[in-house]
């Protein structure tokens, strides 16, 4: 009888060993390649090449990193105008597209009208349109109207992109804002406007927030788009500046990986920021509807 | 059927000691009810049984068979919960026939078994629907045709009916205890309310902190509680109890009032002693109107500070021994507030508890 | 007579609507159009030419379109299945960890951030036959002595495509069915395991059966942006070698900027399009049975 509690017991520690193993297992597939980048943007082009490979580095500097930054560094990339140019497309749409997303969202959370999950699922659909299918006509059209190359011209493309994920999330957390707060404000004496705005808006803030990480990080991070809309210094976004390190049949490892660098740190800080509101923010969002 | 056994049972969380070496024979058959305050360690001794919950020591036995570390599914025991657990996206057949169709029976036996439960808990008319669609009773009749179907060696009880509402309750009890009556079933029933140990059980175990305070027949635990605590527990309205010091043959309150030291403590007692005075409500009433002719009666003129009518008795508050007693007058008449009346104070029915231990100072 | 005046959720509605039109709809009316047309870059006036169907008709004949196609849809299918299988692996085995859970949910989102681009640097760097992390450490490790061409040889660099697209949006899955994992009530659970049900049973019939509608959640938010997948081609292969991971997306993109095909390559987005839009159209009505399933029995 003792052999059934034993084998039992012993099965319990095995199987929770297995799947502990199976976790760390899965985190480091996830960081490894993170790790990898970090890695090989602090080491010398000789050690990145060397073969055999080099496992444990000799020598680490932040050569890349002042090369990148010191004007037209390594290479003659501007690195420095493509990242103003990221920064500035990616807040200005984002801002854009939270207060059109705000707008819309309340909209679906607060009004009941016709043909409302009509309307919903024909936003949503503007999404589903890939950017490379999208980038013909509007190439085309920007070309015509003398925006190719601008910033107005990406900050009105992302805006468009965003709108309709915004408008969802938004939806999803006006819906977690109890009507009658807003009714009692009005009964208060609010206006509807004064009601949104003093009792509504705040509580769903974190929310918004979130929504607005969101966007900033799809602008932030989009390619397909940018790089047919973009062509010089003027407009030319972080991830098209990426491909200024790959020459016909070489590419620099190195200065790559630095930029790369460069560009997730501000999105893995955002992302850490709002992490607990942006899961909550997507599912309720998506389970509610 | 089996009789069950802890041995020593204890449960640790880090530093939080949960429960304290419990031991507790539960016989075939038997009924027992668990109760105590909310974090006495009743639903993790319950949850222990089940294996939902793992042992720090001790051991469990169901039969004659050592379960400490199998399965639920390996103990042949089945659960009803609190918020009754039933698997929302199956119907009621299914959530019956759950745990017969994972054991791989036949369908003719699993759909005998079904009818046969459903019809004893009278929820044949509900069977093809859905969790969500019952009402709370009708939820609460399913989860225990679910424990039934099963057949199981110990059936435990999680605070079953307290999500329902009073009316409900008291009809859930009845039931309940006439299934145990027709099935013979060793019961483990955990609860926080004590009339419902009071009506169900056969044996109820008291716990506080972790520990047993007094495990015995509803009797028993209403007319001879082994602690203070058991008897503030039990019984409803509560226990009176008063601070007092053995002085001369009397007990002496804070506020200078005495009473004669019971004759059934006289050996029991040294002069100076601290004592908890505990007097049920029953046993202190307005002259003629209480439920025992009393043997040794020490009568007192006491202002009523308030009446609650209940119709066929009401309470009565006053104060004495610098505490609020609560009495129970029997056949009532009217009584306004400030009216001064004679109460009776049954005095062979007094329970003294020693002021340190808490401990029951009754010898035989 | 009062005046009429929009009413307010119309109101509120315009500045999407508007945008929306501007930057999507208009422009998909005018791809429409030239997808009728011989349109070249090159050449503006042949964008009055009206050739009415022509362009899809030599579309359907045309054997490197359907190779395309068929790549599109096999890497979507089994990319998506794959995600959505370690999703719930990878949600399962957070869920139960004791400590660290948000430290462990920071870390499983963190592919999601980054840029497709990047993930197709990322990938395109380590399967690298020459400086990259798996040959070197296939070498050191003395599993093979030669360098495996991954993103040379047709198969692998299809395969290889796959890995970095599963390794940035396994994520997503992660998340909804993690979710659903913490909003599951308990007690059923519990409740199975004292009914008899082994790990694998309780799984099958109460955890799988609560957590599917996330799973559709999520499968619907990724067919809405599916074609981030392009980045990560163009960058790995760019639909090579030989055209062997060219996906719709790569051939429009070349059949548009190289050979300046416009017509043609709006004919082939439109196909691209309307095939998104299924896909998407399916998951949506899988949701909502899904949800008015969780709001009515859960």
């Amino acid at each position: 009888m003792m052999d059934a509690n034993q084998s039992s017991r012993i099965r319990k520690r095995l199987t929770r060993w297995a799947l502990n193993v199976a976790l760390f297992i899965a985190m480091a597939i996830i960081c490894l390649p993170g790790l990898w980048i970090v890695l090989n943007s602090l080491r010398p082009t000789v050690e990145i090449m060397a073969k055999p490979p080099v496992w444990i580095p000799r020598e680490l500097n932040f050569d890349a990193y002042v090369a990148m930054f010191s004007g037209v560094g390594a290479g003659g990339i501007p690195v420095l105008d493509y990242f103003r140019n990221s920064i500035i497309i990616a807040t200005t749409s984002t801002v854009i597209a939270l207060a059109v997303g705000m707008a819309g969202g309340y909209a679906f959370a607060r009004y009941r009208f016709r043909g409302k999950s009509g309307w919903f699922i024909g936003l949503m659909l503007t999404r589903t349109v890939p950017g490379i299918a999208l980038s013909l006509p509007l190439f085309f059209l920007y070309a015509r109207l003398g925006i190719i190359d601008t910033h107005f011209g990406l900050i009105l493309a992302y805006v468009a992109m965003n709108v309709p994920f915004t408008i969802w999330l938004i939806d999803g957390f006006f819906r977690q804002v109890p009507k009658d707060l807003s009714e009692a404000a009005q009964i208060d004496g609010c206006t509807r406007w004064q009601a949104f705005w003093r009792v509504e808006f705040p509580l769903a803030r974190p929310g918004i927030a979130s929504a607005g990480i969101f966007a900033f990080l799809t602008a932030w991070n989009e390619f397909a788009l940018a790089s047919q809309l973009t062509r010089s210094t003027n407009s030319k976004t972080l991830p098209v500046g990426l491909l200024d390190y790959t020459a016909e049949f070489t590419i620099d490892w190195r200065g790559m990986c630095a930029l790369a660098v460069v560009m997730i740190v501000p999105a893995l800080l955002l992302t850490y920021a709002v992490q607990k509101h942006l899961v909550s923010g997507l599912t309720s969002g998506a389970i509610k509807g | 059927m089996a009789d069950l056994s802890l041995r020593q049972l204890d449960k640790k969380y880090g530093s939080f000691h949960a429960v304290k070496g419990l031991d507790l024979h539960v016989e075939d058959g038997e009924f027992v009810a668990l109760v105590g305050p909310s974090g006495c360690g009743k639903s993790t001794t319950l949850r222990m049984i089940a294996g939902l919950e793992e042992i720090s020591s001790g051991d469990i036995l169901i039969g004659d068979r050592v379960v400490n570390d199998l399965a639920p599914r390996q103990r042949n025991i089945s659960m009803v919960f609190q918020s009754y657990a039933l698997y929302p996206h199956m119907t009621v057949r299914e959530n019956m026939g759950f745990t017969l169709k994972i054991a791989g029976r036949p369908e003719a036996e699993i759909e005998t078994a079904v009818a046969d439960a459903a019809r004893a808990l009278e929820i044949e008319p509900l069977l093809d629907r859905r969790p969500a669609q019952l009402s709370g009773g009708q939820r609460q009749r399913v989860a225990m045709g679910r424990a039934i179907v099963r057949n199981p060696d110990v059936f435990l009880f999680d605070e079953p009916l307290s999500n329902l509402d009073a009316k409900l309750r008291g009809q859930m009890r009845t039931e309940i205890k006439r299934l145990h009556a027709r099935l013979g079933s060793t019961v483990v029933y955990v609860t926080h309310d004590q009339i419902e140990a009071m009506t169900l059980a056969d044996r109820i175990v008291i716990m506080r902190d972790g520990l047993i305070e007094q495990a015995g027949s509803p009797d028993e635990v209403f007319n001879r509680p082994a602690t203070r605590f058991v008897a503030g527990f039990i019984g409803s309205p509560p226990m009176n109890m008063a601070e007092g010091v053995i002085q001369d043959g009397l007990i002496r309150f804070g506020d200078g009032e005495t009473l004669p030291l019971p004759a059934q403590f006289r050996d029991a007692v040294t002069a100076g002693q601290r004592v908890t005075l505990g007097l049920r409500p029953d046993d202190i009433y307005p002259v003629g109107h209480g439920l025992h002719a009393g043997e040794a009666v020490e009568t007192r003129p006491l202002e009523v500070a308030l009446t609650e009518p209940l119709g066929n008795e009401t309470l009565l508050f006053v104060r004495f021994g610098g505490v609020e007693w609560t009495s129970r007058m029997l056949n009532p008449r009217d009584l306004r507030r400030g009216e001064t009346v004679d109460f009776q104070i049954d005095l062979s029915r007094v329970h003294l508890f020693d002021g340190e231990s808490g401990r029951s100072l009754r010898t035989a | 007579m009062k005046p009429w005046r929009l009413p307010p959720h119309l109101l509120l509605l315009l500045p999407a609507v508007l945008i929306l039109a501007a930057i999507v709809v208009i422009p998909l009316g005018l791809s429409l159009w030239s997808s009728f047309t011989p349109f070249r870059l090159t050449r503006p006036d042949t964008m009055y030419d009206f050739i009415g169907l022509r362009n899809y008709a030599r579309l359907l004949g045309d054997a490197q379109f359907w190779s395309a196609f068929g790549r599109t849809v096999l890497l979507l299918t089994v990319a998506l299945n794959l995600e959505m299988v370690l999703g719930l692996g990878l949600a399962l085995l957070i869920e139960r960890a004791s400590r660290g859970q948000r430290i462990l949910r920071t870390i499983m989102m963190f592919p999601m951030m980054f840029s497709p681009v990047l993930v197709g640097f990322q990938f395109k760097f380590m399967f690298n036959d020459n400086v990259g992390l798996v040959n070197n450490a296939l070498q050191s490790l003395g599993l093979t002595d030669r360098a495996i061409p991954w993103l040379i040889d047709q198969n692998l660099a299809f395969i290889s495509i796959m890995v970095a697209e599963i390794w940035s949006s396994t994520a997503v899955f992660a998340i909804f069915i993690l979710a659903g994992l913490m909003a599951m009530p308990r007690d059923p659970l519990e409740a199975a395991r004292v009914d008899g049900c082994t790990p694998w049973q309780t799984f099958r019939y109460v955890t799988w059966p609560f957590l599917m509608p996330f799973a559709f959640i999520a499968m619907t938010i990724r067919s809405l942006d599916v074609a981030r997948a392009y980045d990560i081609i163009k960058i790995m292969t760019d639909g090579g070698p030989a055209r062997r991971t060219e996906v719709l997306w790569t051939l429009i993109s070349r059949t548009a900027y190289s050979d300046a095909r416009m017509g043609m390559a709006n004919a082939m987005a439109y196909i691209a399009i309307l095939l998104s839009i299924a896909f998407t159209l399916i998951f949506f009505r899988q949701l909502s049975k899904a949800r008015s399933q969780i709001a009515a029995e859960w």
